[in-house]
């Protein structure tokens, strides 16, 4: 279950200092590097939703980013719509394909369900490719990006844009774990605890699954909204399940069912990417020996490690125990707090 | 209250549950009896929905739910607890009671607030935490709560559903002689008006307990009655109590 802690809140402050920092100091490279952490950020968060708090560990969620980049783009470069109303189509879209992978591959689980996710994600990937309105290999270009010169923003800036991408990255940490604290989410952890018992309480579990596959995936078409302007263009790329694989990684590097966790994850894969592909092209051996140090050390990713060396500061913060506290406070009213 | 109307289930040759017939009325305890393998649980699990019967009628509340899935059957007021702890182990105590205080109360779909914070679960998870005594260990998680604090949090559970019948599965499996008399305690202090059909094998608890009882044995109901008769039946010592009228 999501609980709020001292640590999380440290982390997240050191990481929104580092991250307007870097965007505001950094040269052209580095602020692009800011802005690509973001919108990677934003996509692991919305796996860790559903894997780390459901269970439900996805490999079609590069698929769902690039269905919702793809989305964007069409409705932008095909259709002519408003960036804006294409951002909040591309959104809804993808949000409502995944509530229905979400209502399908919930009746499964464990290996099924990756599985289930994959072929759903290879589907999308062999329908972009194949179909000519999405423009085959060659993918859509001049994708354009929001104008938001009317709030004196121009994201034609990079440095604009990718102080906007942390944004929209702030926006979706605090609705993640609004939501996992909230009743669907706590409904969510409980199926993943024991999907039984919570069915026997009366919990419709494969509504409950759906649901927050559908929310998760609105925040993956987000993400692609995003990189489909921030490279204005697309590509089949982007919906390939190695993408998925990828974001799978970053959040177990991070910490799986920490929302904080991805994003550090985040951080660590880009710069890893960055910094070791300079000096050699197997980036991804390096990157594979250090997942395997992560979870051969038994922590839960580098927050995991984290949180065991810092125990006291990832205790709940007081105000999460609220029916503990409420009850020893009516309890002490009454006088009979040692009768409990 | 509940009825069910020959209930039949067969798992290949073996008949687990034949034609039984019972009938609570709102507000009885009704203790079930019969040596293992005499197909208690699967009664069970054919009253809550976790197993479909092959032939035969499930009656709520006047309402025929033998259709009806698990979820279905909860939400009109049939609860359960299991014999082997069916809990939320990862999560606290409270947590663990206001998650089924959440879904009682109807909050367990919104995404707009945080579900166990409302006045309703509050309310519900301090009343069923005192009702199953496990107000002192509130904070605590499940996995560090001793086995017999987790078979009163197993009922506390199902009681935040704030069902119309009850079904505890050997809610004392497992515990020593003390804990099971605090059992007991507990189950008497529970509403008159819940209605509780009860798997047990402590027989002091049993007779204590149960307003009637009944016998299966082989998948067949062979006793239908008071305590007092129960106690005076050949064929239930034949079957059932010898061990219990020797000990």
């Amino acid at each position: 279950m999501f609980r709020h802690t001292s640590l999380r809140f440290w982390t997240l402050g050191l990481i929104a200092a580092l991250a307007i920092w870097r965007a505001l100091t950094a040269e052209y490279f580095g602020v692009e590097t800011v802005t690509e952490i973001a919108i990677l950020a934003i996509l692991v968060i919305a796996l860790d939703m559903v894997a780390g708090f459901g269970g439900m560990v996805s490999l079609c969620h590069g698929a769902l980013m690039g269905a919702g980049a793809y989305a964007y783009a069409m409705l932008t470069v095909k259709a002519g719509l408003a960036p804006p109303m294409a951002f909040a189509g591309a959104v809804a879209v993808t949000g409502a394909a995944s509530w229905l992978i979400g209502a399908v591959c919930g009746r499964s689980h464990g290996i099924y369900f990756i599985m289930a996710t994959l072929a759903f994600g290879q589907m999308a990937y062999s329908l972009v490719f194949e179909q000519p309105i999405f423009g085959g290999d060659d993918g859509i270009s001049g994708v354009p990006r929001i104008d938001l010169t009317i709030i004196g923003l121009d994201l034609n800036d990079g440095r604009t844009f990718a102080f906007v991408s942390l944004a929209v990255l702030g926006a979706v940490y605090w609705f993640a774990t609004h939501v996992l604290q909230a009743g669907l989410g706590r409904s969510l952890t409980g199926i993943m605890h024991n999907e039984q018992r919570m069915r026997a309480l009366g919990v419709n579990v494969w509504r409950i699954k759906a649901d927050m596959f559908g929310l998760s995936g609105m925040i993956a078409a987000a993400a692609g909204a995003l990189a489909a302007q921030h490279v204005m263009f697309v590509s089949p790329g982007l919906l390939n399940w190695t993408v998925s694989g990828e974001a799978l990684v970053v959040v177990i590097l991070g910490g799986l069912g920490t929302i904080i966790g991805p994003v550090i994850g985040a951080i660590v894969f880009v710069l890893l990417k960055h910094e070791v592909s300079a000096h050699t092209d197997y980036w991804h051996l390096v990157v594979g020996l250090i997942l395997i140090a992560v979870v051969m050390s038994r922590a839960n990713g580098i927050f995991g490690w984290l949180e065991q060396r810092l125990s006291r500061l990832a205790r709940p913060v007081p105000a999460r125990d609220v029916i503990a506290n409420q009850v020893r406070k009516d309890l002490a009213a009454k006088g009979s707090l040692e009768d409990a | 209250m509940l009825e069910t109307r020959n209930l039949s289930k067969s798992f290949g040759a073996i008949n687990v549950t034949r034609d039984v017939s019972l009938k609570l009325e709102r507000g009885e305890r009704r203790v079930i009896l019969g040596p293992n393998g005499a197909g208690k649980t699967t009664l069970f699990n054919q009253l809550v929905g976790e197993i479909r019967p092959d032939k035969g009628r499930v009656v709520l509340a006047g309402e025929d739910v033998t259709a009806l899935p698990v979820q279905g059957r909860a939400k009109l007021g049939l609860s359960r607890s299991y014999q082997k702890n069916t809990l939320f182990d990862g999560l606290t105590v409270e947590e663990n009671l206001g998650l089924a205080a959440s879904v009682t109360h109807g909050h367990w779909h919104n995404i707009r607030y945080d579900s166990l914070t409302r006045r309703d679960v509050r309310d519900t998870v301090r009343e069923v935490a005192e009702q199953v005594r496990v107000m002192p260990y509130l904070h605590a998680q499940v996995s560090d709560v001793s086995y017999g604090v987790r078979r009163q949090l197993e009922v506390g559970v199902a009681l935040a559903t704030r069902p119309l019948v009850l079904l505890m599965d050997e809610p004392t499996s497992g515990v020593g002689p003390e804990m099971s008399a605090g059992f007991h305690d507990l189950l008497n202090d529970l509403p008159r008006d819940l209605t509780l059909l009860i798997i047990e094998h402590d027989m002091d608890l049993a007779f204590a307990v149960a307003d009637t009882i009944t016998v299966l044995n082989y998948g067949e109901v062979v006793f239908d009655g008071s305590p007092e008769d129960a106690r005076d039946s050949k064929l239930l010592k034949d079957i059932y109590l010898g061990a219990w009228e020797d000990a």
